[in-house]
């Protein structure tokens, strides 16, 4: 029991440390900035000057593009295993698999159709 | 891979039971529709352990094949529901639940 | 697996699906004849969704559709072909009487919506002879989402647009604009939640009979606790599905706030199909743990008969009673339900019941899908009447409520009789079809033993009474004068809506004439 376990303990612990190192390390490493710094209260983009707020409003498209995007990236996990066992399935799968893209191209022209993936 | 006996099997069923309730307490909480769908998603993901640990504890694919099947039906689902909360927004101007308050009820 | 070896074996028995192929085949159609037509107005597709769904059904009588399909997750028996009727007939009518609301809310989406209508009939046609907990959940589903966005019809519509509070900025106009993002997002949300508890419990289900197959999972399940939890669940799940009380609180609101030809749709079609789904499951895998599930069942039931007729009294608007009134009639069903779970080899042989219940589910179900339609569909006649093309929706807000039927015998006599005819079988006034499904139900269940149950479903149905009658009270005896003092106008009838509500009020004061031979094919179909 303990034996199984014990990778699953083993990342958990050092996971937990590595979070607690960084901490510290950059609590003891870090540049002592006077409070009022202004750019101490700036959005941090890697080092450079940030380039306007964080809190900006993304484009509705995102969202559709976003919806567009996950429903095709499921349908991928039916393709994998099919892709795995292919040998084995024989023709059937093969006509079976067309049959089940056909189906998502039909969804895929209609949000081409409605502009969904359209940019402007 | 660690086998999964009754043992274990009892461990990721009470997991996922844990999670379930956690998902709908975030269900029944949350007033941002947003927050909800994050819920259901947790219910969903607590359905998807139970299935693949029964699977493997039964062995053969049947548990895994229906995963698949969970997932995608809860993306599809997830889908649905954030393109009916753009619509909330956008008539709204809201995410909240509250702002969907004008049916009696 | 044999099938493995070549493959093709898989589609052994394949042609029992054929109506389910057909509506397949017709929703990816009319999709793609909707990608393919120019942008406009696509009625046609309404007309061609209507022409699909009438073949659909005549198949379902025409081709044997009996056997077993896709390695046993299917199977085709009376019970799977009569729902099929069901599900197709609420669809047919679902898209002949919300023709003109369809093109009036967005006539250059309608092909969607025709497409996601055909989408949810065959979740549900597939639904009826599922065999397997991985298609059942599937099939499920795909009844279910299309739901969701249906509800949700017209949430952004052609409404005009009135200024915002900051200069420069408009605002949608008011009420009317939202309210149906409002249905949709409660069915949708309280759906989805139903969902997961179902699969959840059915996913305890398959854990504890190591199977997705029903016929396995009959013989491997053997009960204890966690099973108890998982058909908890199922019934919760499902109760929320088809709005049984107390799990109804959706009914209402999105009753009232979606469009109402898609209501007489939504308040038919997936109920029965929950029914079905129940009684696969409750019935077939589930039926050792009958104990445990006709419990549930009979507090279900009563809290439905309660909730659902009082409640339904204080109601104004008419969606919003209707809604109550289908959770008392979700009472009903569920009572066959019962019915049909309780009877016993042992009571068959001993007592000499008739197992009936499935037969009354069947019966019943075929009954409720007839009236409700006709009533919402009356509705949505006095509703559309006050609508003038080019007047801005909001101003026809609260349209439904009871005061709109004033006087409806002299504004429109024919339709004020169909009302009153499809009011009087959903309370179950004799020579309605209504009438006989629900004694036949109470029978079936004084055979089974629940007497009390029945006793008290019959008063409460005498309670119900009531506000059924309320309806016909404000069609016959009020002047046709409206809140403000103005008289109504006459209510002229068309096309679909018309041919809608005159096949339906046909169907309900014909078979409630002659129930007899509807009744025997309910038998058959239950396989007595």
């Amino acid at each position: 029991m303990t034996q199984q376990w014990l990778p699953a303990f083993a990342y958990l612990a050092i996971a937990a440390s590595a979070s607690a190192i960084m901490i510290i390390a950059g609590l003891i490493l870090r540049v002592k900035a006077k409070v009022d710094e202004p750019s101490k209260y700036d959005t941090y983009e890697c080092g450079e000057e940030p380039d306007g707020n964080t809190w900006i409003r993304f484009h509705p498209r995102y969202y559709v593009v976003a919806l567009v995007f996950v429903l095709f990236d499921a349908e991928a996990a039916f393709v994998l295993p099919w892709a795995l066992n292919l040998r084995e399935l024989g023709q059937f799968a093969i006509l079976e698999m067309f049959l089940f893209l056909a189906v998502l191209m039909v969804g895929w022209l209609y949000a081409v159709r409605k502009g969904a993936i359209q940019w402007q | 891979m660690i086998p999964v006996n009754g043992e274990v099997l009892q461990l990721l069923l009470i997991l996922g039971a844990g999670l379930f309730a956690l998902g709908l307490y975030g269900v029944l909480t949350r007033k941002n529709t947003i927050g909800l769908l994050i819920g259901l998603e947790l219910m969903a993901n607590a359905v998807n352990l139970n299935l693949v640990a029964f699977g493997r504890y039964h062995g053969g694919t049947d548990g895994q094949v229906f995963t698949l099947f969970t997932i995608a039906l809860t993306v599809a689902e997830v889908a649905v529901g954030l393109a009916l909360v753009i619509l909330l927004h956008r008539s709204r101007r809201s995410t909240d639940l509250d702002a969907a308050a004008d049916l009696h009820g | 697996m044999s099938a493995v070896a070549n493959g093709f074996a898989a589609l052994d028995g394949i042609e029992i699906l054929a109506v389910d192929g057909l509506l397949a085949v017709s929703a990816l159609g009319l999709l793609l004849v909707d990608v393919a037509m120019p942008a406009g107005n696509k009625r046609v597709i309404g007309y061609g969704a209507l022409l699909l769904l009438g073949l659909a059904f005549a198949a379902t009588f025409t081709l044997d559709l009996t056997g077993t399909a896709l390695s046993g997750a299917y199977v085709g028996d009376g019970f799977a072909i009569w729902c099929k009727r069901i599900f197709i007939g609420a669809g047919f009518f679902g898209v002949l009487g919300g023709l003109d609301s369809t093109a009036r809310i967005g006539p250059r989406r309608q092909g969607e919506y025709y497409q996601l209508l055909l989408m949810s009939v065959l979740g549900m046609t597939l639904l009826a002879g599922a065999r397997d907990l991985i298609l059942l959940m599937v099939s499920f589903e795909l009844m279910s989402l299309p739901l969701y966005a249906m509800a949700a019809w017209g949430g952004i519509g052609n409404y005009p647009e009135q200024k915002g509070p900051i200069p420069g900025m408009t605002m949608p106009s008011k009420r009317r604009w939202h309210r149906p993002a409002e249905a949709g997002l409660k069915l949708y949300l309280v759906g989805a939640v139903s969902t997961v508890v179902a699969l959840y419990g059915i996913s305890l289900v398959f854990g504890l009979g190591g199977s997705t197959r029903f016929a396995v999972l009959a013989t491997t399940l053997t009960g204890g606790p966690l099973l108890t939890l998982a058909v908890a669940m199922i019934v919760a799940g499902f109760a929320f599905k088809i709005g049984a009380a107390p799990f109804h609180m959706w009914v209402p609101d999105t009753y009232e706030g979606a469009s109402t030809p898609f209501v007489a749709f939504l308040s038919v079609a997936p109920k029965a199909a929950g029914f079905a789904a129940l009684v696969q499951l409750l019935l077939g895998p589930l039926a050792g743990m009958a104990a445990t599930w006709t419990t549930l069942v009979v507090v279900l039931i009563v809290v439905s008969l309660l909730v659902g007729n009082l409640m339904a009294v204080p109601q104004q608007n008419i969606k919003r009673m209707l809604g109550f009134s289908g959770v008392a009639q979700m009472g009903f069903g569920l009572m066959a339900l019962l019915a049909a779970g309780s009877v016993t080899a042992h009571d068959v042989a001993s007592r000499g019941v008739r197992p009936e219940g499935l037969a009354t589910l069947l019966f019943f179900l075929a009954a409720y899908m007839v009236a409700n339609m006709g009533a919402f569909f009356t509705v949505e006649a006095v509703a559309a009447a006050g609508y003038t093309p080019g007047k801005p929706a909001d101003e026809r807000d609260d349209d439904d409520t009871l005061p709109t039927f004033a006087g409806l015998h002299s504004r429109s006599p024919a339709l004020a009789l169909a009302g009153l005819l499809f009011v009087l079988s959903l309370g179950g006034i004799p020579f309605a079809v209504g009438f006989w499904a629900k004694v036949w139900v109470l029978l079936s269940l004084w055979a089974a033993g629940f007497g009390w149950l029945v006793v008290m479903a019959a008063a409460l149905s005498a309670a119900g009474l009531f506000y059924y009658l309320q309806v016909a009270r404000s069609m016959y005896m009020k002047a046709p004068v409206g809140a403000d003092g103005t008289t109504l106008p006459a209510v002229k009838v068309g096309g679909g809506l018309l041919l809608a509500i005159v096949l339906l009020a046909l169907l309900t004061m014909g078979v409630g004439l002659f129930p007899g031979p509807v009744m025997e094919a309910a038998r058959i179909a239950a396989g007595l």
